[in-house]
């Protein structure tokens, strides 16, 4: 089962460094530094936010079957981190990367947006439909302000009138959704709602189609960020979509972006926080961030050449990405923050062989 | 001048009718209607108490297209007020508005400062208690002040909320309008306490039956789930739909949900309230769309629902009350033709509802926990929210965290938060012995030997007249009544699950 294959692959990368919650955390995409650190550390930032709609006891469950398989082995006593049993390696080797992770799940330069520009582009839709089906009232996909007003923004300031839009806005999906794999294609229409017609929701699409509920998630995910993609590299071709969300730099998170705006001028992480009536907890959780989606950030700020070397020397030779392993190896000659820093900005190399 | 008055009268009357053909599309009012309306226009003080789907909204949405100014309209509800909202555009009402806290603040913005345009204003409590809103309103013509769901009033309505209670303050500042106050389901006494609370003067009250004598009555019982499983695939194989089948549990809708489809090939989703809001809302509007013909769902669906031709509703678990009963079999068959309501019990299926109860309080141990730590400062108040999850994280239930939460508001900053401690616990113990009589009264009702309609009338002082042909198990029913017609059951609807005629479907384009 596909389920069973993209659980394997986690744990196999997550290496019993990371607990059951931890899996729940990276699908979810929480949004917390923590969790953004990790999916880079561990190779998994593709997986990210990948599947919303996931819950804990969902995870469970899959967490239990494949233990029962023989293919996981529990490392702690509470049963919360988990590790592949020969059985399970054997069974990883087995399958072809490719097919489980479509390509375009890797474009996550976006990622930060596109819940808010999934919803968003639902209820444009939606209301499209129904004013062309001379609707006055309808069902929204979804009340959230943020979305309602967004999209009424965007419907007000459209030169085009109704025909005029509706016909744009089907050829800008008729486009998108023609250069996409079919099987993504299908799994990321069948939720659109219309005049007369609500969308499917994931698990429906699920059982009507006969695929593995996590198969749909990350089809309808690789579907989205492939639209969102194309989209920002061919922006005068689907200028309707395109007003839908604004890109940020790096694909940082509105608030880190705020918080690099201000180091760049200057200030230190405590000056920074002062001035953002943040605590330097957070500004010092915003600058991992920074560091991990630019990786040429230059941490000559935090520490020297000589350091940074040693941290990342230590990492290799102990072959963890735990902190607090890593600093008593260096018998507490680096803080956390500096440790941090370095395992992010090497992220993207294949730190443990 | 008498003379006058009465053609003043007639003349309001008569507009009325119009208003009633014209906007609402009926020929004539329907029972109750016409009394509450013709005491409204008169601007006396309104009681009304009619069961759901008789056309409550209707006895105020009509009096304002007659009575000048605004109709401010409180609900509690944010699906309610979206859903009438949502009525009201469908014909053609552009003066519509709501002010909640789920808002926008930018939208909150855009509807005060435009409320002389409004003919309706939905409202929730909570909003209404905010000084500066009062303050715009009071500015307004407010023509009747309307109170939705009233029994919210009464600590003995099933759904107390303490922000109902400063309503007849506020109404005071608003230069005390004419109120109206409708209910679904109230007892005498929580009827007394609606009057009294909410400063009525002179109510003229309309007290309608809770009968619907369009809907049968059955219960079966049966030696365990099993069993029920089995009948209930077998009886919706036979009988019109579509249908709700209401569970106890968020696990059994999707058990359900997933064996009937299996058994009957049927078009059915499950619905709960652990679902992602915009899952909630599809399935809901599947339903509406006809896209669905059964749903599996727990209470959590069918507040604000719109929908007349529910033609089943099944208890797959009972719930904790007649009046929780009675709203939910009340979903089905509001366009008057025939619906049926069907009751599933075992011996055990009381452990449901009894777990519900626990879980509404906090337990003695729990509560001298939480003063202590309010005392000391290791727990705070800061928001609503903040403490409601702090108390969950300690292990509380949602409904118990927000009854702790409601009664420590009344505390005086001269006591200490521990000396509440022992009023707490005799409320609670009042509250739960309350829940666990009226669970009785539901247990008794699965039981009797009696008319099963006689029986909920009953419960409302209210005596049978008289008995439709379709009544109850007791009294008998030809199911074939309710059978489904070959036709209508022929008919399958399959979702488009190909991008391009799905694509095509929305926009109403050729498929290319």
């Amino acid at each position: 089962m596909y389920s069973e294959r993209l659980f394997l692959f986690i744990i196999w990368q997550f290496d019993g460094e990371r607990t059951v919650s931890g899996i729940y955390h990276l699908l979810k995409g929480k949004k917390t530094s923590q969790s953004i650190q990790d999916s880079y550390l561990y190779h998994l930032h593709m997986l990210y936010h990948s599947c919303e709609d996931v819950d804990r006891q969902e995870i469970w469950t899959l967490i239990r079957q494949i233990h029962a398989n023989g293919w996981i082995r529990p490392i702690d006593a509470n049963g919360t981190r988990f590790v592949l049993s020969t059985s399970g390696n054997e069974k990883l080797q087995q399958m072809n990367a490719q097919l489980l992770l479509p390509d375009a799940l890797y474009m996550t330069n976006d990622l930060m947006h596109e819940g808010q520009f999934w919803l968003r582009l639902q209820l444009l839709i939606q209301t499209v439909s129904a004013l062309n089906d001379q609707q006055s009232s309808f069902l929204p996909i979804t009340k959230q302000s943020s979305v309602t007003e967004y999209v009424r923004h965007v419907l007000l300031s459209s030169h085009l009138n109704r025909a005029q839009l509706k016909k744009r806005l089907y050829q800008e999906m008729y486009c998108l959704l023609a250069g996409i794999p079919v099987a993504e294609a299908n799994c990321l229409a069948a939720q659109l709602s219309g005049a007369r017609m609500s969308g499917l929701t994931l698990k429906q699409i699920a059982n009507e189609t006969e695929k593995d509920l996590f198969e749909c998630r990350i089809l309808f995910k690789s579907a989205l960020r492939r639209m969102m993609n194309r989209v920002s590299e061919h922006e005068q071709d689907f200028p309707i979509i395109r007003s839908l969300w604004t890109s940020s730099e790096n694909g940082l998170s509105s608030t880190a972006h705020e918080t690099l705006e201000l180091l760049r001028s200057g200030l230190s992480i405590q000056e920074a926080a002062v001035h953002r009536k943040l605590a330097p907890g957070t500004i010092e959780d915003h600058l991992v961030e920074i560091v991990l989606k630019n990786q040429t950030f230059d941490l000559s700020d935090f520490m020297d050449h000589a350091l940074e070397q040693s941290i990342l020397d230590c990492a290799r030779e102990a072959n963890t990405k735990k902190l607090k392993e890593i600093k008593r190896r260096l018998h507490d000659k680096a803080s956390y923050l500096q440790i941090r820093l370095v395992l992010a900005k090497h992220a993207g190399e294949v730190v443990v062989l | 001048m008498k003379q006058k008055k009465t053609a003043a009268v007639n003349d309001q009357w008569i507009r009325a009718k119009k208003v009633l053909q014209k906007k609402f599309g009926f020929r004539s009012f329907r029972n109750g209607q016409e009394e509450i309306i013709r005491n409204v226009l008169a601007g006396k003080d309104v009681f009304a108490m009619m069961p759901t789907g008789s056309g409550k909204s209707l006895c105020y949405q009509l009096p304002g297209y007659v009575l000048g100014g605004i109709v401010l309209i409180v609900s509690p509800l944010l699906a309610l007020m979206d859903d009438q909202i949502h009525a009201l555009r469908a014909i053609g009402e552009v003066h519509v508005r709501a002010l909640n806290s789920m808002m926008h603040r930018e939208e909150r913005a855009r509807v005060l400062s435009h409320l002389s345009d409004l003919r309706f204003l939905y409202i929730s409590p909570e909003m209404l208690n905010q000084p500066y809103i009062c303050r715009k309103l009071a500015q307004q013509n407010i023509s009747l002040f309307v109170v939705d769901e009233a029994h919210c009033v009464s600590q003995w309505g099933h759904e107390f909320r303490p922000d109902y209670l400063h309503l007849a303050e506020i109404r005071a500042k608003l230069g005390n309008p004419s109120c109206l106050a409708v209910t679904a389901t109230a007892d005498h006494r929580v009827r007394q306490d609606i009057i009294e609370l909410l400063g009525l003067r002179e109510a003229r009250q309309t007290i309608m039956s809770v009968d619907r004598s369009n809907i049968a009555l059955a219960v079966r019982h049966a030696a365990n789930d099993e069993e029920k499983m089995t009948r209930l695939v077998h009886l919706i194989k036979k009988v019109r739909l579509p249908g709700i089948i209401y569970c106890a549990s968020r696990e059994w809708t999707e058990r359900l949900a997933d064996y009937i489809r299996g058994m009957t090939g049927k078009r059915i989703a499950f619905y709960h309230g652990g679902m992602d809001t915009e899952d909630r809302r599809k399935i809901q509007g599947q339903f509406l769309n006809q896209e669905l013909e059964l749903l599996c769902c727990t209470s959590a669906f069918g507040m604000g629902l719109n929908k007349s031709d529910i033609r089943l509703v099944v208890h797959f678990h009972f719930p904790g009350s007649m009046n929780a009963y009675l709203q939910e079999i009340g979903r089905a068959a509001r366009d008057g033709n025939p619906g049926l309501a069907v009751l599933y019990y075992t011996n055990e299926d009381h452990h449901y509802p009894e777990g519900f109860i626990d879980s509404n309080f906090p337990d003695d141990r729990f509560l001298q926990l939480v003063m202590n730590e309010l005392d000391r400062g290791h727990l705070k108040v800061k928001s609503k929210e903040q403490f409601i999850n702090d108390l969950k994280e300690r292990g509380a239930g949602d409904t118990a965290a927000r009854f702790i939460f409601e009664q420590i508001q009344s505390r005086l900053p001269a006591n200490t938060y521990l000396s509440m401690t022992n009023n707490l616990r005799v409320l609670v113990r009042k509250r739960r012995s309350v829940l666990l009589q009226e669970l009785a009264v539901m247990e008794k009702y699965l039981k009797t030997h009696e008319c099963r309609r006689a029986f909920c009338l009953s419960t409302y002082q209210e005596q049978l007249r008289t008995k439709p042909e379709q009544c109850c198990d007791q009294c008998g029913i030809d199911l074939s009544v309710f059978g489904s017609d070959p036709e209508t059951s022929e008919h399958k609807y399959f979702p488009v699950l190909n991008w391009k005629k799905r694509l095509a479907w929305i926009f109403d384009e050729e498929p290319q």
